[in-house]
């Protein structure tokens, strides 16, 4: 499936601002499933952009600006070719052995509530981590409702799942922190997701798992859809958790309050495929 | 577009570009046996020839040993063998000739006129001035072979089908070059960087015309692992690993949007590419480069295979 992706993230500050310096992880890399057929990032303005890598193996620029800037965007457009592996990925690069994905971190620590959650969902009888893993993803897909209004970018596993509520970053977090609670490494996935109900116009990318089972290596784990990944979605950037993989960082001196404005518009692109 | 014209304008680029790295690796063997002795030479530089032109087995059932004449005779003109420089100029004039239309008239005389040159070249009489001569009329073919069609073909299938036939030979040549001297190439714990290795790396980095372009990149004295570097990874290199398959992938994606389907090809293409760019010389060192020089030899093969199966086949 032939997925276009136009992204673009604009920043206008109340006083100007004198410097901004921020890491942007949005430009994906292909792996078996995923091929890139073109990709850009922009930025308007006397933004200064400079590709790299992160320890991860994921590719950022760093954005710099100095001066007088009023507005500030980034202009993210891509299209991408996807084949469904069933949520498994393969031929992705991978810099560390999969244990470093069992360390928590703040936003993913469990607390009593949530080990328990994890423990119940993993004595459903099976030794079979794979089989562990949809039990959990199913779980948490059913106990936790999709809702953007009462958790932020801050709020931690814990408190989302206080809540039972939360947007696919609080899901996505959840999922980790039940993971590694059960000893299972996991990571946090920054990405792009077309809808399968014909909406084009998005307000925020997508995130979700990947949990490492023995004998496939990562697996997919879609929390906010209770799926595996599919063709629909594009891997972007990994990470411990969300601050890891975010699509934009960054920080400023100056500018007083700051309005965001974000157009994700992400639909399928026309393209016959070989049987 | 035919699957024949296709088939015949990707053989044409693919034996023209042999042609050339035969003319290399017999230019450089030449300049490395002609250092003395007292170097103290471990094995022989015209075996080592005939291993990375990839016809050893050919070689061997033909000739007793290999020494300059032997090599010389085999690899360049031996009407046996189907990959010497003869043959692959008068293969690829017959693949050009049989879709004379589909190429444009500089790249037809380029290559027709070599063929009809070939004739003068008198194998039996040249001593090593005139082979060193005929080696560099070699490479002028494919040079003018290359650049006319840079310069005159439209930009559209026939033209991306010669673009992947060169450029999935030359990824080939380069592979095979490393996997024959990837022992010179590993950090050794005895005698690095004697005056032996140096003639060594420096003759790797003249077979693939790449000593200047070393000396550009690295602002250094030749290192191993940078040779290595510039000849797997470095994407400003024209003959590298990285920088072939982003050709290749470039021009089949080219071909897909043209046709409006994808296939085995680009997803293939695709997955090298993507495990290319995604590795690092240290990661290729620790998990062994002769391991990943031979799987990428087998890739590249299997790449070879499915854009015939995909494209070239009726």
């Amino acid at each position: 499936m032939r997925i276009r992706i136009a992204h673009v993230t604009a920043y206008h500050y109340d006083r100007p601002v004198k410097a901004v310096i921020q890491t942007l992880r949005l430009t994906p890399r292909a792996h078996d499933g995923q091929h890139i057929l073109a990709w850009r990032v922009e930025v308007d303005g006397a933004a200064r952009l400079s590709p790299g890598e992160d320890a991860l193996g994921n590719r950022l620029h760093v954005l710099s600006a100095e001066g007088t800037l009023d507005s500030l965007g980034v202009r993210v457009e891509g299209e991408v070719e996807m084949l469904d592996t069933h949520g498994v990925v393969r031929g992705a690069v991978e810099r560390f052995p999969e244990t470093v994905f069992l360390r928590e971190t703040p936003l993913t620590a469990p607390d009593e509530a949530l080990c328990a959650f994890a423990d119940a969902a993993a004595s459903r009888g099976t030794r079979d981590r794979l089989a562990l893993l949809h039990h959990l993803l199913e779980a948490i897909h059913r106990e936790m409702t999709f809702d953007t209004e009462p958790t932020h970018a801050a709020t931690t596993a814990a408190e989302a799942f206080a809540l039972r509520r939360g947007v696919c970053q609080d899901l996505t977090h959840v999922f980790l922190a039940a993971c590694r609670h059960l000893g299972i490494p996991a990571r946090y996935v920054s990405g792009y997701f077309l809808r399968g109900d014909g909406v084009v116009v998005q307000e925020a990318g997508h995130a979700w798992a990947e949990a490492y089972v023995p004998a496939l290596g990562w697996v997919g784990f879609d929390a906010a859809n209770g799926i595996s990944p599919t063709d629909a979605h594009v891997r972007v950037a990994i990470g411990l958790d969300y601050l890891g993989a975010a699509p934009v960082r960054g920080a400023r001196t100056g500018g007083g309050a700051e309005a965001l404005s974000v157009s994700l518009r992400i639909e399928q692109a026309a393209w016959q495929t070989q049987a | 577009m035919l699957s024949r014209t296709a088939d015949h304008l990707f053989w044409t680029a693919r034996y023209l570009e042999r042609a050339d790295f035969l003319a290399r690796i017999l230019d450089a063997t030449t300049r490395l046996t002609a250092l003395p002795a007292s170097y103290g030479r471990p094995g022989n530089e015209w075996e080592s020839a005939v291993a990375s032109s990839g016809c050893a087995a050919g070689f061997y059932a033909l000739y007793d040993g290999a020494n300059e004449y032997t090599v010389r005779d085999f690899l360049a003109f031996s009407p046996t063998n189907p990959s010497s420089i003869r043959n692959c100029l008068s293969v690829a004039r017959n693949n050009a000739r049989a879709v004379r239309t589909a190429l444009t008239i500089e790249m037809w005389e380029a290559i027709n006129d070599a063929w009809l040159e070939l004739r003068r070249f008198d194998a039996k009489a040249m001593d090593r001035e005139e082979f060193a001569r005929f080696l560099e009329w070699v490479k002028a073919v494919s040079l003018a072979f290359e650049g006319s069609s840079h310069r005159t073909m439209l930009r559209n299938d026939a033209y991306w089908f010669t673009r992947l036939g060169t450029a999935i030979e030359r990824a080939d040549n380069t592979a095979r070059i490393l996997d024959v001297k990837y022992h010179v190439l590993l950090p050794a714990t005895e005698q690095v960087g004697g005056s032996l290795d140096y003639f060594q790396w420096t003759t790797i980095l003249r077979e693939v015309s790449a000593l200047t372009a070393y000396h550009w990149v690295y602002r250094e004295s030749v290192k191993p692992w940078l040779v290595a570097d510039l000849l797997i990874l470095n994407r400003q290199m024209p003959r590298s690993l990285t920088s072939c398959y982003e050709t290749l992938v470039r021009h089949l994606d080219l071909i897909a949007e043209a046709y409006g389907m994808r296939g085995a090809s680009q997803r293939v293409a695709s997955t090298t590419l993507a495990r290319l760019t995604g590795t690092r010389m240290e990661d290729v060192f620790q998990s062994g480069l002769h391991e990943f020089i031979s799987g990428f030899i087998a890739d590249n093969n299997r790449l070879g295979v499915t854009i015939a199966e995909q494209y070239l086949m009726p």
